[in-house]
């Protein structure tokens, strides 16, 4: 996009610092909400991801095909999917904006292979994983997150047995909270806070390095 | 070593969603088994992102993103909110559940990106066998394509392009020796004659059938179509 520094009345106040700031900030919010959204189903948290995302998404998905009918099916199914995925998001592993595009760019290609092809496949989340495709920011980074993950996978590892499961269960098994407390016959409650526990745990011993 | 990748292009095109799918599951194949290519995938679907939801200097200085709001008017928002919060379900990743399949007497675990693809029966000549893969877009055609040990594909170019996936084994032309992972493009230019002596199989998308240039092979035309 062209137009950055041109109109000049906003960017002298703006200096890439306080842009970043606010991206901080903001990131950290929505990254809550999703949160809440997936612990809580809050309904407050998901109407904030709606007027921040929904009108965003309007636009990009109707620059991009031209057509507003299909860039308001794009925002209906991707702010369902949230809806329904936000579980899926992992704020280790990238921003929440990143993780709505993806979430997007899924939706759109389904979508529009069903109307070039007839084809109600959803092949999206076999080519871009939902809970993998937001990891690195640059190549560097990459190699570091591969050591970071072995290192990841030994503190798991000396976690309390309980714990362990529940981590197992929700981080790499996919399993939402409600279905561990059925599979393990606890109650809900008691799975929540043994995750807490764990992650407690988990983020002092790897300690603050992100 | 992986020594064959798709473009920057393709990488940028495919974390944009754009490419047709028969494209989009090979890069996704080779994403898998490359770290490199999907480091820049994340670095593109990042930008992607940024571009389109954090560009913050944007919103009140250009003129088409003033009316973000605006332009979201007409819908009811809290008849959608209410609508799609009305249900609790929520989406399981499914784990993934490993897909198997078995040619001619040698299995091979399925890429992710296939696992869900419909394919036909499995057609052979000689040591060439071909499933196609189902995907419905026309001209771009995609196929798995098992080479045995000791088989080879006669020597032909490429009236369109021709998209080699290397998934399993290993085979060489005059131009090299590939292995799983390689993401090897050939169009019109190119004539090539591939042989493997381990045996492989490979996930090939073309966008028309090869074409045969030497002698007896000249017989083989008909069966261009056959192997693409």
């Amino acid at each position: 996009m062209g137009q950055t520094v041109t109109s000049s009345l906003q960017s002298s106040a703006k200096t890439p610092k306080t842009i970043a700031m606010k991206e901080n900030t903001e990131h950290q919010a929505l990254a809550n909400w999703l949160q809440a959204v997936a612990n809580e189903r809050s309904k407050a948290a998901f109407t904030h991801l709606f007027k921040f995302f929904a009108p965003k998404i309007q636009r990009i998905a109707a620059s991009k095909y031209g057509n507003e009918t299909l860039a308001s099916e794009v925002v209906q199914e991707t702010m369902s999917n949230i809806w329904r995925k936000a579980h899926l998001f992992n704020p280790d592993k990238g921003s929440p904006t990143t993780w709505v595009y993806t979430v997007m760019r899924n939706v759109s290609f389904d979508l529009l292979r069903k109307i070039k092809t007839k084809k109600e496949d959803n092949l999206s989340d076999d080519f871009w994983p939902l809970v993998e495709s937001c990891e690195a920011d640059d190549a560097d980074s990459q190699f570091e997150d591969h050591l970071a993950s072995k290192e990841v996978m030994r503190c798991i590892d000396t976690l309390p047995e309980e714990q362990k499961c529940v981590v197992k269960g929700f981080y790499f098994m996919e399993m939402s909270q409600e279905q561990l407390a059925q599979h393990l016959g606890i109650p809900l409650g008691t799975v929540k806070s043994r995750l807490r526990l764990a992650l407690a745990k988990l983020k002092q011993q790897i300690g603050g390095e992100k | 070593m992986i020594s064959c990748h798709p473009t920057q292009e393709m990488l940028e095109k495919f974390a944009n969603g754009e490419l047709p799918a028969t494209l989009a599951a090979a890069v996704s194949i080779h994403a898998e088994m490359c770290s490199e290519c999907s480091a820049q995938i994340a670095s593109y679907t990042e930008q992607q992102a940024e571009a389109g939801f954090n560009d913050v200097s944007s919103h009140d200085a250009s003129s088409t993103n003033v009316n973000d709001e605006d332009a979201f008017a007409d819908i009811d928002i809290d008849d959608m909110i209410a609508a799609i919060t009305a249900t609790d379900e929520i989406d399981i990743a499914l784990e993934d559940k490993e897909k198997t399949i078995t040619v001619k007497g040698k299995e091979y675990v399925l890429p992710r990106a296939l696992t869900n693809m419909t394919m036909s029966n499995w057609s052979s000549i000689g040591k060439l066998a071909r499933s196609r893969v189902e995907l419905g877009e026309g001209e771009i055609r995609a196929s798995l394509l098992q080479i045995q040990p000791g088989g080879s594909v006669p020597e032909h170019t490429h009236k369109g392009f021709e998209l080699t996936l290397l998934l399993d084994g290993s085979f060489e032309d005059d131009m090299g020796v590939y292995g799983p992972g390689d993401f090897i493009v050939l169009d019109g230019k190119h004539t090539h004659n591939p042989v493997s002596h381990e045996g492989c199989l490979c996930y090939t998308v073309s966008n028309d059938a090869q074409h045969f240039t030497q002698g007896i092979n000249k017989l083989l035309n008909p069966f261009g179509s056959f192997i693409y």
